[in-house]
């Protein structure tokens, strides 16, 4: 059953992210991009990934899609000015044989080549829904506090470099 | 199929979809987008892999796959707005200043 659902849901993600890249209007493929990840958040929670799932949703979903779409209602383009480029047949020639070349790779590398590659690597276990949340918290401020501090510095970085990129127009 | 299976092969699909947004739309929101595609392929990925093996290392790094997406968002619709302003136009296409 569990796996029925996620099937399901992991086929509509996909259709929605087809249908998301050939729209032309930016509003309704920001609105099918936000339903995608909330999707996903679903998918997360079920691979026991609770932390994941929320995060997803809060972040992905809530902040930055809504930088997305403000910015969109912002600039507020005409739908004509939106064009597509044409795929000529020897490119949806590669598409195909993309799609089918993945999708053997991704059936070849299961299981067994993730556990012959990391042998030992459960280390916190048992993953429980209650415990996710501790027990990757305990992780990310023990064996990545470093990383952690410094995407924290990155992100500053970030925000600082945004505005001064966003404010330079003003001066023309 | 197991569950961890099925997130591996979606998340390949959809990184593959993503990844013809990039290629195949010449505007550069959508553009965009397909780069939040590839980064939650990306996550799909890790977290399966993470039930997979049974550790949580993969879930420590969705969080800061998610934070770099924050960070590329901001930096990348920041520059959008001052490409809009410089040349009041979001197609990749018409950018063509450096073209000999």
């Amino acid at each position: 059953m569990t796996t029925f659902v996620f099937a399901f849901l992991g086929i509509l993600a996909l259709f929605l992210g087809v249908f998301l890249i050939t729209r032309r209007n930016p509003v309704a493929a920001a609105m099918l991009l936000i339903s995608d990840f909330v999707i996903l958040a679903v998918l997360y929670g079920l691979l026991d990934a609770h932390f994941a799932a929320a995060a997803q949703v809060i972040v992905y979903a809530g902040a930055i899609m809504v930088v997305f779409v403000f910015l969109i209602m912002m600039l507020n383009i005409p739908n004509e000015q939106i064009r597509f480029t044409r795929v000529t047949n020897i490119e949806w020639l590669l598409a195909f044989v993309g799609i089918v070349a993945a999708v053997i790779v991704a059936q070849a590398s299961s299981l067994g080549w993730l556990q012959t590659a990391f042998p030992n690597a459960a280390r916190i276990l048992p993953n429980a829904p209650s415990e996710n949340t501790r027990n990757v918290a305990a992780l990310m401020f023990t064996d990545y506090l470093w990383s952690f501090e410094l995407v924290g510095f990155l992100i500053i970085a970030a925000m600082i470099g945004a505005v001064v990129i966003a404010k330079q127009g003003r001066k023309h | 199929m197991s569950l961890p299976e099925l997130g591996l092969l979606f998340s390949v699909l959809l990184f593959l979809i993503g990844l013809f947004a990039v290629m195949f739309r010449s505007n550069i929101l959508f553009q965009m987008m397909g780069i939040e595609l590839l980064l939650n392929a990306a996550n799909l990925a890790f977290v399966s892999a993470s039930k997979m093996v049974g550790n949580l290392d993969g879930q420590v790094v969705v969080f800061f796959v998610m934070t770099i997406a924050a960070c590329e968002a901001a930096v990348g619709l920041a520059l959008v707005v001052a490409l809009y302003r410089e040349r009041s136009t979001t197609e990749t296409d018409d950018l063509t200043l450096l073209r000999g």
